[in-house]
């Protein structure tokens, strides 16, 4: 894999764009998941070479990346009261 | 009547006032207020920004790295590269650099994260920025 091909270009800014959004989330659940599902996802299909089944993964990954997008900010406006016990900070 | 059914929809209307302090300046003199708001726009640390130490960054870096899941920790040293010596990959030092970010509060750009492969680059580029804390 050469180091600076479009496509290494365009997938690493797919899976940072998904990291950016997931950390949006303002509940601690959806939030980690969001985050863990994009990293097992690209793990996943780390290997794949075959042409029209990496754009077919890639698109996929942008309409997804639209849907977080949306989400985030419709789970803004509807923002549970409280907060998970994961987001307390300790007081000592 | 209607005098009556008026008197009491006012009432009913009225809204209560906070009583304001008689003397502000007994609490805040009033001749320093400008010249502190001054003050805390010019020099404030938020809007400034500091530039952090570059040791406390290469040891803030390195336990960042040393938390990272596949990375051994006895390899992890102040010019450790990612691919290199710490056997990573691209989409490792993407989680990384997701991970200084959060460690130093502030947004790293693409183009900057994209160039950040080794522990030397990323405390050289977060000790550079003011917006780091």
């Amino acid at each position: 894999m050469a180091s600076t091909t479009p496509r290494k270009v365009e997938v690493l800014w797919l899976f940072r764009s998904l990291l950016r959004t997931a950390r949006q989330f303002c509940d601690y659940n959806v939030r980690e998941y969001t985050k863990r599902r994009t990293i097992d996802a690209f793990r996943h299909n780390k290997s794949l070479s075959e042409p029209s089944h990496l754009s077919s993964v890639i698109s996929d990954g942008k309409a997804q990346l639209d849907l977080a997008k949306r989400q985030a900010l419709v789970y803004k406006l509807y923002a549970p009261k409280m907060t998970s016990i994961m987001d307390l900070k300790p007081t000592i | 009547m209607a005098a009556a059914a008026r008197s009491a929809i006012l009432k009913y209307l009225r809204v209560p006032v906070p009583a304001v302090p008689s003397n502000p300046s007994s609490t805040t003199p009033l001749f320093l207020s400008p010249f502190n708001a001054i003050r805390r726009r010019l020099f404030s640390e938020e809007v400034r920004g500091t530039f952090l130490d570059k040791s406390e960054v290469t040891d803030r870096v390195i336990s960042v790295v040393k938390n990272f899941q596949k990375v051994d920790p006895s390899k992890v040293t102040p010019n450790a590269h990612f691919q290199n010596d710490l056997g990573l990959d691209s989409l490792d030092a993407v989680e990384i650099v997701m991970a200084l970010e959060e460690e130093f509060g502030f947004e790293i750009p693409d183009n900057e994260a994209d160039k950040i492969n080794s522990i030397g680059l990323a405390v050289d580029f977060i000790s550079s920025h003011p917006q780091a804390k």
